[in-house]
């Protein structure tokens, strides 16, 4: 986020300046390391108010970046080089470990925002994309931890068996994928606030079953001593020096999920890109719309549902070797409501909006030791002030931006101004243009208008 | 038998409050098609309340609870009246021509930050505290039944609110208005009717009836807790959906059936007590699959809303 501001004195004229395409890359290569360093830089500083004092210059350079527009132009050069910024996107976090000097505080923090952030990419596509508000996420996260810690052979398994790591991340992840679609197909034509309700009461439901199923999950006590991994020979518990740094074992976690995310987010992109994507933003803009221009809308709620579960199910198998233990108390409605926070604060459809979303929500009160009891309370309001000031999150997707900040300021040549049906009359003011009333409404005395 | 009737009882006594807190949750959803989130904070902020000035209240009124009960009561609606009308103000009304989601989020977001709040700055909230009963111990015992004292006043106290409730809404004219109001807001409003007002009429009464069944609940349980908004709230909307959202014999309906079920499956369910929280959920998933509508509710709420 952080940039140097340095160079923004000039008059905005700099950014039709035109540069040779070396000097370009040059520049994505520099700002995106510039960045990597900061944020190495502001993890060392100790100290609350300290670091506060960075994430506010942090905030306030991205405010002055803004301004300015060099993010726009900034994020013009990396648009034009997308393949270099994308395989810097790979490259500086892999280059992270490196930075530790062997130190592994981080690393296992980063250990762990990396499953979040996964799991918080599959959520996109079911809040993001298709526009389903799912406050029982955790719980498909939760099938693929159990389902980690059940089946190999923890110490405290009650299912003696262990196998291969590739075949129980399939196993989670499609028994997540099950229960989504299980817990989906009943209600996903209904409407979308019943949805998140029922979500919840899912949620909910798993908890209570784990908590209670002493024969299979040992209840309130979890399951524990759930050994590292081991792929190929491979041991990720133990340190491993290379290229003459030595890197702790989380580090090892942390390239894996590297991987796993840049999968997901494949998935994810090439999805938004494609037939069922549009399908899915045809579905979220207006249900009855898309139907009647033939879009299978159940089946594709469905498929969005079954997609985000079951990301989330192998996210959750590799966070109990992560986490080497599961206990039903990490499977709250708090952490549902913290997956979709993440998802709403970085950014609703976008995967680098879901990632930086998940690392704030985790680096900022591990650094914040004085806020940790204030964490939620500063959730529950940063939430309310995101939808009411910045509703399309820190990283917008173009659509979303256009869609949630109609009725305002509709910028000429945004991608859904003209598609936008139940608003669409441009001169009438926000106050006028009410949800309609359908005709065949039952003409009760206090029916819903809801068509 | 008696033990049959006893846990009908329970469930009955159960029911009140959840209807009471639908009651809410119903007229806020017929009008503006929101799940208010925060609705059980808002009962909960009811009982803290009354708590509250109880606490304040001089020992020699304490002791006579004819005093101190309507005192409680008073107190803990404007509490939740005043906590209301903000969250209406300054959260909701700005996203009123939002896409759904945006309020929805928002709610939720309201719903934390309100029980953050009084887990962290009301003094010893982060433990469970105990809360005066106000009505004489003691039980009615009828047959085999034996039904405290209480409960029978939270039975009735919730059923004379939805006569009231009812009565206001079908006589009076801002009953009228609300009727209208909740059919079409653009109609309403070229009709001459201030919607914005109603809505925020709305959500006060919302919030008095949650703050009645937060003080009942206290008294019941003699104990409040700053997450007792959440799952009752949750059980609370259940019930609203059960009875057909936006119908307000309905969510009283859906709050006895609720409760029923609950007591019931208490009782005669193996480990039921275990499960207690999961009936509500497994009965709101029956209801939706089989009559989206609910049970008092009429036509189709499968479809979905312009948006």
């Amino acid at each position: 986020m952080t940039q140097v501001t340095a160079d923004t004195s000039s008059s905005p004229r700099w950014q039709s300046w035109s540069v040779p395409a070396w000097v370009e890359i040059v520049l994505v290569v520099a700002s995106s390391s510039l960045l990597l360093l900061l944020l190495v830089w502001g993890l060392a500083i100790e100290g609350s108010s300290q670091f506060a004092l960075f994430c506010l210059l942090a905030v306030l350079a991205a405010f002055v970046g803004s301004k300015l527009g060099v993010w726009d132009w900034l994020k013009g050069i990396y648009h034009s080089h997308r393949r270099v910024a994308l395989f810097m996107a790979f490259l500086l976090p892999l280059a992270f470990p490196f930075t530790q000097n062997g130190d592994g505080y981080w690393l296992r923090v980063f250990a762990s925002i990396g499953v979040f952030a996964a799991a918080a990419v599959g959520l996109n596509i079911v809040i993001g994309l298709a526009g389903l508000l799912d406050l029982g996420f955790i719980a498909f996260f939760g099938v693929g931890a159990y389902a980690g810690a059940l089946l190999s052979n923890a110490a405290f398994t009650t299912v003696h068996v262990h196998l291969p790591f590739i075949l129980v991340v399939l196993i989670g992840a499609c028994m997540a994928a099950l229960f989504g679609l299980l817990i989906g197909a009943p209600t996903l034509r209904l409407r979308g606030d019943y949805l998140a309700i029922v979500t919840l009461g899912f949620g909910e439901i798993f908890r209570i079953t784990v908590n209670n199923w002493d024969g299979l999950t040992r209840g309130p006590n979890g399951i524990s001593g759930i050994p590292d991994l081991n792929l190929f020979g491979f041991d990720f518990g133990v340190a491993h020096t290379f290229l003459g740094v030595e890197l702790p074992g989380f580090a090892n976690y942390f390239f894996l999920e590297v991987f796993l995310i840049g999968a997901v987010a494949l998935v994810f992109v090439r999805l938004n890109g494609s037939r069922i994507g549009r399908a899915w933003v045809a579905i979220r803009e207006d249900e009855v719309a898309a139907a009647a221009m033939g879009v299978n809308v159940v089946a594709l709620k469905l498929l969005a549902f079954g997609i985000g579960a079951f990301m989330a199910g192998a996210a959750g198998v590799l966070n109990a070797h992560v986490a080497s233990q599961v206990s039903p108390d990490s499977y709250t409605f708090l952490e549902s409501i913290l997956i979709v926070a993440a998802v709403v604060l970085g950014g609703m459809g976008t995967v680098p909006g879901a990632i930086l979303g998940s690392s704030l929500l985790f680096i900022i009160p591990e650094k914040l030791r004085a806020f940790q009891d204030k964490r939620l309370l500063l959730f529950g309001a940063a939430l309310v002030l995101l939808m009411r000031f910045r509703p399309e999150g820190l990283i917008a997707s173009k659509r979303r931006r256009a869609e949630l900040h109609r009725g305002q300021t509709e910028e000429p040549g945004t991608v859904m101004a003209d598609l936008d049906i139940s608003s669409g009359q441009p001169g009438l003011p926000p106050s006028v243009v009410e949800p309609v009333v359908a005709a065949d409404a039952p003409a009760g005395p206090r029916t819903v208008p809801n068509g | 038998m008696d033990q049959f009737l006893q846990q009908l009882v329970n469930g009955i006594v159960l029911g009140a409050t959840y209807g009471l807190i639908a009651l809410g949750y119903t007229m806020v959803y017929g009008i503006i098609e929101l799940i208010n989130f925060a609705h059980g904070e808002i009962f909960m902020i009811g009982a803290f309340s009354g708590l509250t000035v109880y606490n304040i209240l001089p020992e020699s009124i304490q002791a006579n609870y004819a005093v101190a009960l309507p005192i409680v009561l008073l107190f803990a609606m404007l509490g939740s009246v005043v906590v209301a009308v903000l969250v209406e103000r300054l959260a909701y009304r700005p996203l009123r021509n939002a896409p759904r989601l945006a309020p929805l989020i928002t709610a939720i977001g309201v719903s934390i930050f309100l029980q953050e709040s009084v887990r962290l700055f009301y003094p010893g909230a982060k433990a469970p505290l105990p809360f005066p009963r106000l009505i004489p111990e003691g039980q009615l015992v009828l047959g085999g039944v034996e039904i405290p004292w209480v409960s029978v006043f939270t039975v009735a106290v919730a059923i004379t609110l939805m006569v009231i409730l009812q009565l206001f809404i079908r006589k009076s004219k801002t009953g009228k208005a609300m009727r209208a109001t909740a059919q079409d807001v653009d109609t309403a409003r070229l009709m001459g009717i201030n919607t914005n007002k109603i809505i925020v009429t709305t959500f006060v009464i919302g919030a008095i009836l949650a703050a009645v069944a937060g003080v009942l609940q206290g008294m019941r349980f003699k104990e409040v807790d700053f997450n007792m908004g959440f799952i009752a709230g949750i059980k609370a909307f259940t019930a609203a959906v059960l009875g057909g959202i936006g119908n307000l014999p309905g969510a009283m309906v859906g709050g006895f059936v609720i409760g029923i079920v609950e007591a019931m499956a208490t009782q005669y369910i193996p480990y039921g007590s275990a499960w207690k929280d999961v009936w509500a959920f497994v009965v709101l998933i029956a209801v939706l699959v089989m009559r989206p509508s609910g049970l008092l509710g009429t036509g189709s709420r499968t479809q979905a809303a312009p948006a």
